[in-house]
C-alpha cells in the first residue's frame, strides 16, 4: 500500500474507531440508566401487586442469592398455605441473572413478579419485556411452572420458570 | 537467427521529457481511486468495530466472561465485515476493475479468505467460553446449549461448516487435486454460508436488536453486498449478451493446436477500447454452455454499419479439454458473455512511452492493445517470444500494425537457457541483453507483459532493475 494511502486508511480509521467509542461511553450512561428503570419498573409492579412485601424489590440488583433464598424458607416456615410472598431462587443466564417472586393466598398464586430479568444487553431487556407478562399469564392460569416456554425467549423462560419453581416449592404448593 | 528487428526505427522527432502527457491525468486518478478504495476497506473494518464501540460494547470488559464474550463479538463482526468485502471484490464492480483490475482483486480476495475465517472460528469460540463463563457451564456444553436452546443459532452452525468448506477447498493445495468445477460448486457454497450467517446476527445479536441504527447500517451493507453481486454478475451479463447477439462466424486454425474464432454481432462499437481486456465467453452448444472461457480479444472489434454491426476476434490454444473442442465449434453457434474485465488496456496507461513485451498465446492480448491504445509512431516498442517462429502466434499481423503505427517490432525465438532465470532465449541471453537493450527508453515506458507466469516474472524483474516503477508495469494474470 502506498503511503498517501496508509496514512490516511489509518486516520480514518482511528476517527471512525474514537466516534464510535465517544458515543459509547455516551450509550453506556443512558443504557445503564434504562436498564435500572427497567429493573425499577418491575419492582414496581411487584410491590403493587404484592400483599405483604416491602418496597426493598427495586434496589435488590445483585448479591441477593443467599438472602433471597433463606428469606423464602423462613416466610415458608412460618406460614405454609396462609399466603403471603415467595423469592424464587437467582437463575444464572448468560444474558443476566432471573429471580422471580410469587404471592400465595389461600393456596392460590394470585401475583407473579419478576424482582430481576435478563438484561444483560439491550435486546435482552427487549427480550424480557415482551415474554414477562406473557410468562406471568400463563403462570397464573396453570397454577404451577408446568408452562410452554415463550418462543424467542428460550433462556429467559427457562430461567424464569425454574426460579419459579423454587419459589412454588418455598411455598410448598 | 533468433533475434530479429522486424522493423527499422522510424526516423521522427523525439519529444522531450516535459513533452504533454495525455495520461498523467487518468493514471494520477486512477492511484487516487486505489488510494480511496484502500482507505474504504480499513474504515470498513473500523466501522464494524466502531458499532460495537457505539453500542457501550466496552463496558463488557468489566468481567472476565464479558471480555470473551465482548472479544467473540469483535471477531464477529470483523470477520463478517471481510466476508462481505470478499464478496464485494469478487462482484466484477467496474469501478474496482477499472481501479486495481480483475486479478489483482481476486488476488486480494484470496488473501482475505483465511483471515475470514479465522475471525469467524474466533467469534463462535469466544462466544461459547464467554456465555459459559457467565452461566457456569463449559464451552462445550455451552455451545451444544446455543445450539438447541437458541433460536436461528442451528442455522450459524451450519453456516460455519459452509465456511470452513470453501475455504479449505479454495486452499492451492486441495484446489489442485479437483477439477475447476468442483472447486467451482463448493465456491458456490459462500453464498449459503453467509445467508445462514444472517439471521442470527439480527435476532440474536443485541447490537442489531430492532430500532437501533446499528441494525440498519448492517442490513445497508449486507443488502447494497448481495444487489452488487446480483447486479454485476447475473444480470449485467444477461443484458451484455442479449445487447450484442454474439454468434460464431467461423474458426480459423492459426497454428497447430491455435485457433481464432471471429464472432459477429450488434453495438460492437460500444465494445471498443477493450483491446487487452478479457471477456468470459460461454459457448452455447451441447456440452459446452457450462463451460466459462476466459480470453482476451486478439483483435478490437471492427464495426461495418452505422448499428454497429461488425466482428471482434479472440485466439485461443488448446490448453485444456474445453479448449480443444473450440475447434470443432459451428457458425451460428450463440455466445454468451461477461465483462470486458481487466486492466490490461490503454485504460492502465501512465507514460507517453509503451513497451510491449508477449509470449506464446500471451501475444493476442498484445496484438489486441497494440491495435487500440495510442502512441505516437516511435514510441512503442513490441517484443514477442516463442519457442519458434511458428509460435509467434498472428505475427504477421503484428509486423503489419507495428508498419502501419511506427511501432518497432522485436521477434525472440529459441529454447531458454538452462539452468538460468532468464525470460531470453539462449542466445539473447548469452550476448548480454536485457529488456533495456530493446528499447533505451525502458525506464520512461508503460510496459505490458503477457505470457506464462514464470517467464513472466522474470520480464517484471528484468524490468524493475532498468528502472520502471511497480505502477508502470502492467501484467495480468490468467491463471485465475
Amino acid at each position: 500500500m502506498r503511503t498517501r494511502a496508509a496514512v490516511s486508511a489509518a486516520l480514518a480509521s482511528a476517527g471512525i474507531l474514537i466516534a464510535g467509542w465517544q458515543s459509547g461511553v455516551h450509550v453506556a450512561d443512558t443504557g445503564s440508566s434504562a436498564a435500572s428503570t427497567a429493573a425499577g419498573t418491575t419492582g414496581t409492579t411487584g410491590s403493587s401487586g404484592a400483599t405483604g412485601s416491602s418496597g426493598t424489590s427495586g434496589s435488590s440488583g445483585s448479591g441477593s442469592t443467599g438472602a433471597g433464598s433463606s428469606a423464602a424458607g423462613g416466610t415458608a416456615g412460618a406460614s405454609a398455605k396462609a399466603g403471603g410472598t415467595y423469592d424464587g431462587s437467582v437463575v444464572q443466564t448468560r444474558f443476566g441473572s432471573v429471580q422471580v417472586r410469587i404471592t400465595v393466598q389461600g393456596g392460590k398464586i394470585t401475583d407473579v413478579t419478576a424482582l430481576q430479568l435478563t438484561d444483560a444487553e439491550r435486546k435482552s431487556v427487549q427480550i424480557s419485556n415482551r415474554a414477562a407478562p406473557l410468562l406471568r399469564n400463563e403462570v397464573l392460569q396453570a397454577q404451577s411452572a408446568d408452562v410452554q416456554t415463550i418462543s424467542g425467549a428460550t433462556v429467559t423462560s427457562d430461567a424464569y420458570l425454574s426460579s419459579l419453581q423454587a419459589a412454588l416449592d418455598a411455598a410448598n404448593l | 537467427m533468433n533475434t530479429q528487428l522486424l522493423t527499422t526505427r522510424p526516423e521522427v522527432r523525439r519529444s522531450s521529457r516535459g513533452a504533454a502527457n495525455p495520461f498523467r491525468g487518468q493514471h494520477r486518478r486512477r492511484l487516487l481511486r486505489a488510494d480511496l478504495l484502500a482507505v474504504l476497506f480499513w474504515a470498513s473494518l473500523a466501522g464494524a468495530i466502531s458499532l460495537w464501540l457505539a453500542d457501550g460494547g466496552a463496558a463488557g470488559f468489566s468481567t472476565p466472561a464479558g471480555s470473551f464474550t465482548a472479544l467473540g463479538i469483535v471477531a464477529g463482526l470483523a470477520g463478517m465485515d471481510l466476508v462481505l468485502l470478499m464478496l464485494l471484490l469478487a462482484a466484477r464492480i467496474p469501478v474496482i476493475d477499472r481501479t486495481v483490475g480483475h486479478d489483482r482483486a481476486l488476488e486480494f480476495h484470496r488473501k482475505l479468505g483465511k483471515p475470514a475465517l479465522y475471525l469467524l472460528l474466533a467469534h463462535g469460540v469466544l462466544i461459547a467460553i464467554g456465555y459459559g463463563m457467565a452461566e457456569g457451564l463449559d464451552p462445550v456444553s455451552e455451545g451444544v446449549a446455543l445450539w438447541v436452546l437458541v433460536p436461528d443459532m442451528w442455522l450459524a452452525y451450519i453456516s460455519m461448516l459452509l465456511f470452513i468448506a470453501v475455504v479449505v477447498t479454495s486452499l492451492v493445495a486441495v484446489r489442485r487435486r479437483f477439477p475447476y468445477e468442483f472447486w467451482y460448486a463448493i465456491h458456490l457454497l459462500t453464498y449459503a454460508a453467509v445467508l445462514t450467517s444472517l439471521p442470527h446476527q439480527f435476532s440474536v445479536g443485541s447490537l442489531f436488536a430492532e430500532g437501533t441504527w446499528q441494525r440498519w447500517y448492517w442490513l445497508a451493507l449486507c443488502i447494497a453486498t448481495g444487489a452488487a453481486l446480483v447486479y454485476y454478475r447475473i444480470a449485467q451479463p444477461l443484458i451484455a449478451t442479449f445487447r450484442h447477439q454474439l454468434t460464431v462466424k467461423r474458426v480459423v486454425g492459426v497454428a497447430p493446436g491455435v485457433v481464432s474464432i471471429e464472432m459477429s454481432g450488434l453495438r460492437l462499437d460500444q465494445l471498443t477500447g477493450s483491446g487487452g481486456r478479457f471477456f468470459i465467453w460461454r459457448f452455447l452448444a451441447p456440452g459446452l454452455w457450462w463451460h466459462p472461457h476466459p480470453f482476451s480479444l486478439s483483435a478490437e472489434p471492427v464495426r461495418f454499419d452505422a448499428a454497429g454491426q461488425g466482428t471482434l476476434r479472440i485466439t485461443v490454444r488448446n490448453l485444456g479439454r474445453g479448449s480443444a473442442r473450440l475447434a470443432a465449434l459451428k457458425p451460428g453457434t450463440k455466445v454468451a458473455i461477461e465483462g470486458p474485465y481487466g486492466l490490461f488496456s490503454t485504460a492502465a496507461r501512465s507514460r507517453n512511452h509503451v513497451v510491449m513485451v508477449g509470449a506464446g498465446i500471451g501475444i493476442t492480448p498484445i496484438r489486441a492493445l497494440l491495435e487500440s491504445t495510442p502512441f505516437q509512431p516511435g514510441n512503442a516498442t513490441v517484443i514477442l517470444r516463442g519457442h519458434s517462429e511458428s509460435e509467434l502466434y498472428l505475427g504477421e499481423e503484428i509486423l503489419e500494425l507495428c508498419r502501419q503505427r511506427g511501432a518497432t517490432l522485436f521477434h525472440l525465438t529459441g529454447p531458454r537457457p538452462a539452468g538460468v532465470r532468464t525470460w531470453l532465449p539462449e542466445h539473447s541471453a548469452r550476448a548480454g541483453h536485457r529488456l533495456s537493450s530493446f528499447d533505451p527508453r525502458l525506464a520512461e515506458a508503460d510496459v505490458y507483459v503477457c505470457g506464462p507466469g514464470a517467464w513472466a516474472r522474470n520480464v517484471l524483474e528484468d524490468a524493475r532493475a532498468a528502472g520502471v516503477r511497480d505502477d508502470q508495469l502492467h501484467y495480468e494474470r490468467f491463471d485465475w
